[in-house]
């Protein structure tokens, strides 16, 4: 194992030996097999996230910060190593107890919004509320979008929205549900500069109300320099961890 | 982590919202369902509508609530009394007999002949041309009787109203002509042999039709008193007169032989629907398969956000399950109104009253063909849909829903098609042609997709192809989705099942047009009296163009007892239950049929005088469940006899020899009253002149032209075909369809194709010559297969159920091949002719 990836876990912020972490990552490893032979995504991952932490993760395109995402999400298994998040081991969930871990515990917001096209903000947004039997789902749903400025765009369709609206309602389905950790994937790379910023104000404004942890995927600096800590991550290791200055 | 976050009621209220965004490439779908459910319904609909009009019309067929049938003899008084004692009783005696114009071609007939007395009808009205009352149409009036004839024996005599003709030895004066007889079928049936011909009961023995022996339904028909049951007047006559030999026919029984011919024709045109519904299952799965590949992302996103697979399937598989509903409806609609329209039609055909209605039963029977179809052919892909993972989301996947789904999944898609293979034999009239249709169909998909996955394996294994448009056209066989399977499997169905149809319908026709005449008697002559048969003999020999004759004595019996177990209650196949269906014709014999094999047991000693013996048809023992030495009881003349089974004979029913399935040993049966038969053989310019020599010198004896005979069976069959053959196209409707949603699924592709091909600097025609031999090598292939599939289906059908000997029908082949290659060229030139109108640019910015 590389000692550069020992970086993230030995050199955390804030980090509080009375409460369990709200994501451990121990040795994650990620193989696929291809045509061309195995390809090695996820090479030995330790990461280790507070309660409350907000961290940015950096690197280049195929450094495997997507993966890593997934892995935490539940929505791909390691292939070695091991993923905790708030005190479950991943290991232990079948496909659809991950599905109802993620639906109250995890928000993702994506860079591609992936709001569903056949359902009004409104509804988009009571979705995960629905799965989980929320019988107020939409009154929660409604509160939720517009504490992101969309109470007036509660029937539009995705097609009817602009970019950062969508992405609005992105994050407004994300936060419905009140999870434990909010996944973010490049949430500003689909939109232009001003508004990319307005939906990062959301996001850390959101995270902080609810006490959110959030892990942020951005190729840009500035935001990253937001987060309590950023961790770069190369060819599927982490590099190097470096704390807010 | 409950069941509650899966619950039907949650997963409809989001199958409903995604169904907001319409139903884009569910045309396909939609019309292979309507399609196959409007044939299964109308052919559901139309048997429903005959069996009504039967049904209701049933006393008016029947001709009385009760029918008694006694053959030979009439009733005695005694029977007569107790019938008359039970309600209004109108007694006829039917028969065949000659009638002969008394012009100058001296014309004949045969006529199927009818007495009636004062009572008759007891129901309907018997109506003619002119109107007469009875007393005017049938009594003697200046000495003469009068006689109401079918304009059918009109218009074959030549004669008109007013004209005489000669009906045994007696003189008739036709005084009208029959335009309804309410219960023309319930009597002799649908199958006549000749017109009908009606004259009064005083009138017969005139006649001198009735000889000892001659073959005479004594049909007595009750009018019962409405508060008497009539299950009690049969308990009454049967316990009263136990020996009666008779048989008593229902309001239920109205007409069972055009009940049988009905239930029969529906249910091969029910398979033939059924395979139409099948096909379109295919366009169904490339329907749900294509439609949940743009779907990817959504049922992603709903993973993502905490969907169990569960509830994914079943979110699809209620908005499946309504696309279906619509497809369904429409095809009831169509399938209840075909019957409607088509009524006229059909009552050219069926000679009974159609009353058209609107038939719940078949409906629902088509709905859930239908339903089942629509599911069994898409749960595959709707459970792969539920296991596409959430993060590919995060990355672009190829063909998410191939592959296997998981074992709860697979085990619903056997069961569901096990539900559909049970409904079809269920709802069949006979289970044993269903369970061959299921296990058919089955190998011919199998068939099929085997033969599809050849195909393309073949086609990605030819190397070295010099000629550009060629490669291409290869290449378009075996891409990566590439139409190949579909359209192997649905068009292949589609064309096997006509390939069948016209080859069965071929070999029915060549074997009864062409093959039986070769060898076939010139004549059956029947009710010949044993003092008649000498000079019979003598006479037809004298004939120039005679060739050769043979006579045997007949009796009828019926048989009531298999090995002293009653008929009734005996185990018997399927294919021997015929026999012990109402009076078979039986003989003796010294010396055992010239053209009969014995197969089992020997032959009686030519002076065997000992307990009676029998020899039976060797495949009907064996349906019976008889071997030598077990017994066979038979009622003849009401008398029982029991004989000993000695042997067993092949029996080739094809030759139109003189065949008995029984044959007893000579001695107890020649004293029984009998008459004769006599096939003769004779040249076709003879046939005229041997007729008039026997009808002129027998008056009582029938002759039956086996060349009319045979045209009237060739027409029936005809008609058979006919109807067999349009629903074979909805077949291939259904999978000119599923080819055409096939080759629209790839039009993008093409149009990119094309785009690319022209910028390399391929010309239209380049493009269209190989995108013409694309398709035509998928026609082609497709064509050999189902030739190959259908003759194999036929071969067996032919073989194993008709009982014919097969031969290869090269017009069918020749056909199919050349319409599945128009089919597929066609469909895909349409669609290359708009790719090709595409100007490169745009589509090269896009991509």
């Amino acid at each position: 194992m590389n000692n550069l990836s020992g970086a993230g876990e030995n050199d955390t912020p804030g980090n509080s030996a009375h409460a369990q972490p709200m994501i451990a990552l121990a040795g994650a490893e990620l193989h696929l097999a291809s045509a061309g032979g195995n390809v090695n995504i996820l090479r030995g991952i330790n990461l280790t996230v507070e309660r409350g932490e907000t961290v940015g993760v950096v690197g280049p395109s195929g450094s495997g910060k997507s993966t890593m995402m997934m892995v935490i999400a539940g929505l791909e298994r390691p292939t070695g190593g091991r993923v905790t998040i708030a005190g479950e081991d991943l290991s232990k969930f079948n496909e659809d107890d991950l599905a109802r871990f993620r639906r109250t515990r995890v928000g993702i917001v994506f860079q591609a919004f992936h709001l569903i096209p056949n359902m009004n903000a409104l509804e988009n947004v009571a979705v995960p509320l629905e799965f989980a039997g929320a019988d107020d789902a939409f009154e929660r749903a409604r509160a939720s979008l517009e504490t992101v400025g969309l109470g007036h765009r509660l029937d539009h369709y995705p097609s009817q929205l602009s970019g950062g609206e969508q992405q609005r309602v992105a994050l407004a389905r994300a936060f419905a549900p009140g999870p434990d950790l909010l996944l973010a994937d490049e949430p500003t790379g689909n939109l232009d500069g001003e508004t990319g910023t307005t939906i990062i104000e959301t996001l850390f404004d959101l995270s902080d109300q609810h006490g959110t942890t959030l892990l942020l995927i951005t190729h840009d600096p500035a935001i990253a320099a937001r987060c309590d800590r950023t961790v770069h991550l190369r060819d599927g290791l982490i590099v190097k961890a470096e704390a807010a200055s | 982590m409950t069941h509650t976050d899966i619950s039907w009621p949650l997963a409809a209220r989001l199958a409903r919202r995604e169904l907001r965004g319409g139903a884009q490439g569910f045309r396909i779908f939609v019309a292979c369902l309507a399609l196959g459910v409007a044939a299964i319904a109308a052919v559901g609909s139309t048997r429903a509508m005959l069996e009504d009009s039967i049904s209701s019309d049933a006393r008016e067929i029947l001709g009385g609530d009760l029918l008694v049938d006694i053959v030979h003899r009439p009733a005695s008084p005694e029977e007569r009394a107790a019938m008359d004692s039970a309600g209004i009783v109108a007694a006829s005696a039917e028969m065949r007999a000659m009638a002969r114009a008394e012009n100058e071609q001296a014309a004949r007939t045969l006529v199927e002949l009818k007495t009636v007395e004062g009572t008759y009808p007891l129901y309907g009205t018997l109506e003619t041309n002119p109107p007469l009352p009875r007393d005017t149409l049938l009594a003697q009036r200046d000495g003469i009787w009068g006689v109401a004839a079918a304009p059918e024996l009109l218009s074959k005599l030549g004669v008109d109203i007013g004209d005489k003709l000669r009906i045994g030895e007696t003189r008739f004066e036709i005084r009208a002509a029959i335009t309804h007889e309410p219960d023309r079928i319930g009597g002799s049936g649908i199958f006549s042999l000749g017109p009908r011909a009606m004259i009064s009961a005083a009138a017969l023995p005139d006649t001198a039709l009735v000889q000892p022996g001659s073959l005479i339904h004594y049909n007595y028909r009750l009018r019962l008193p409405e508060n008497l049951l009539s299950a009690g007047v049969i308990e009454t006559l049967n316990e009263t007169f136990p020996d009666a030999g008779w048989r008593i026919r229902t309001l239920d029984e109205s007409s069972p032989r055009l009940t049988r011919l009905i239930s029969r024709v529906t249910m091969f045109l029910s398979f033939v629907g059924l395979t139409a519904l099948l096909v379109g299952g295919v366009g169904v799965a490339n329907a749900v398969r294509a439609w949940l590949d743009g779907k990817i992302s959504t049922i992603a996103t709903l993973k993502c956000i905490g969907a169990p697979r569960a509830l994914v399937f079943r979110i699809y598989l209620l908005q499946v399950l309504s696309l279906a509903t619509i497809g369904i409806l429409a095809g009831l609609v169509l399938g209840a109104a075909l019957p409607m329209v088509a009524s006229d039609l059909l009552a050219q055909v069926v000679p009974i009253r159609i009353s058209s209605g609107l038939f719940l039963e078949p409906l629902i029977v088509a709905a859930v063909f239908g339903l089942l179809t629509a599911l069994t052919f898409s749960v595959w892909a709707i459970a792969r849909a539920g296991d596409i993972p959430a993060g590919s989301l995060f990355r672009s996947l190829v063909s998410p829903t191939k592959g296997w789904p998981r074992a709860p999944y697979i085990t619903l898609t056997v069961l569901l098609g096990g539900a559909l293979a049970a409904l079809a034999i269920a709802t069949a009239s006979d289970a044993y042609f269903a369970i061959w249709f299921v296990i058919g169909s089955l190998a011919a998909m199998t068939t099929f997709r085997l033969a599809a996955a050849g195909i393309t394996k073949g086609a990605a294994r030819l190397k070295d192809i010099r000629r550009p448009a060629l490669r291409l056209a290869v290449a378009g066989l075996h891409r990566p989705g590439a139409p190949t399977a579909s359209v192997v499997l649905s068009l292949g169905l589609g064309l096997s099942m006509l390939v069948t149809v016209a080859t069965i319908e071929g070999n029915l026709s060549r074997q009864i047009a062409e093959e039986l005449p070769a060898d076939a008697p010139a004549f059956f002559f029947v009710d010949i009296q044993p003092d008649q048969i000498d000079p019979f003999r003598d006479l037809v020999a004298g004939v120039p163009g005679f060739d050769h004759s043979e006579q045997v004595p007949m009796l009828r019996g019926r048989i009531t007892a298999i090995d002293g177990v009653a008929a009734s209650e005996a185990e018997v196949a399927p294919d021997a239950r015929w026999v012990l269906r109402g009076d078979r014709g039986i003989t003796w014999a010294r010396e055992a049929p010239s053209h009969n094999e014995i197969v089992s047991g020997e032959w009686w000693a030519a002076d065997y005088t000992g307990d009676m013996l029998v020899s039976l048809d060797h495949r009907i023992a064996g349906g019976l469940g008889l071997e030598i030495g077990d017994t066979i009881t038979v009622n003849i003349l009401g008398r029982e006899f029991t004989a000993t089974v000695a042997n067993t004979r092949q029996i080739n029913w094809q030759r139109l020899a003189i065949n008995f399935v029984m044959v007893f040993s000579p001695g107890v049966l020649e004293s029984a009253p009998r008459m004769h038969i006599a096939v003769v053989h004779a040249e076709p310019s003879a046939e005229d002149p041997l007729e008039r020599a026997v009808t002129d010198l027998f008056a009582n004896v029938t002759s039956i032209r086996v060349r009319g005979a045979l045209e009237t069976v060739s027409a029936l069959i005809g008609n058979v075909g006919l109807a067999v053959r349009l629903t074979a196209l909805i077949t291939l409707v259904a999978g000119t369809l599923v080819l055409a949603g096939a080759i629209a699924a790839g039009h993008r592709r093409r149009i990119y194709d094309s785009v690319v091909l022209k910028v390399l600097g391929a010309t239209r025609r380049d493009i269209v010559t190989a995108y013409i031999l694309e398709y035509g090598l998928l026609g082609l292939v497709t064509a050999a297969i189902a030739a190959l599939v259908g003759s194999i289906t036929a071969w067996a059908v032919v073989t194993y159920l008709l009982r014919l000997s097969w031969s290869f029908e090269p017009m069918a082949v020749i056909v199919t091949t050349l319409i599945a290659t128009l089919i597929t060229v066609g469909a895909g030139l349409i669609g290359t002719w708009r790719a090709m109108g595409q100007k490169a640019a745009p589509w090269l910015r896009n991509e």
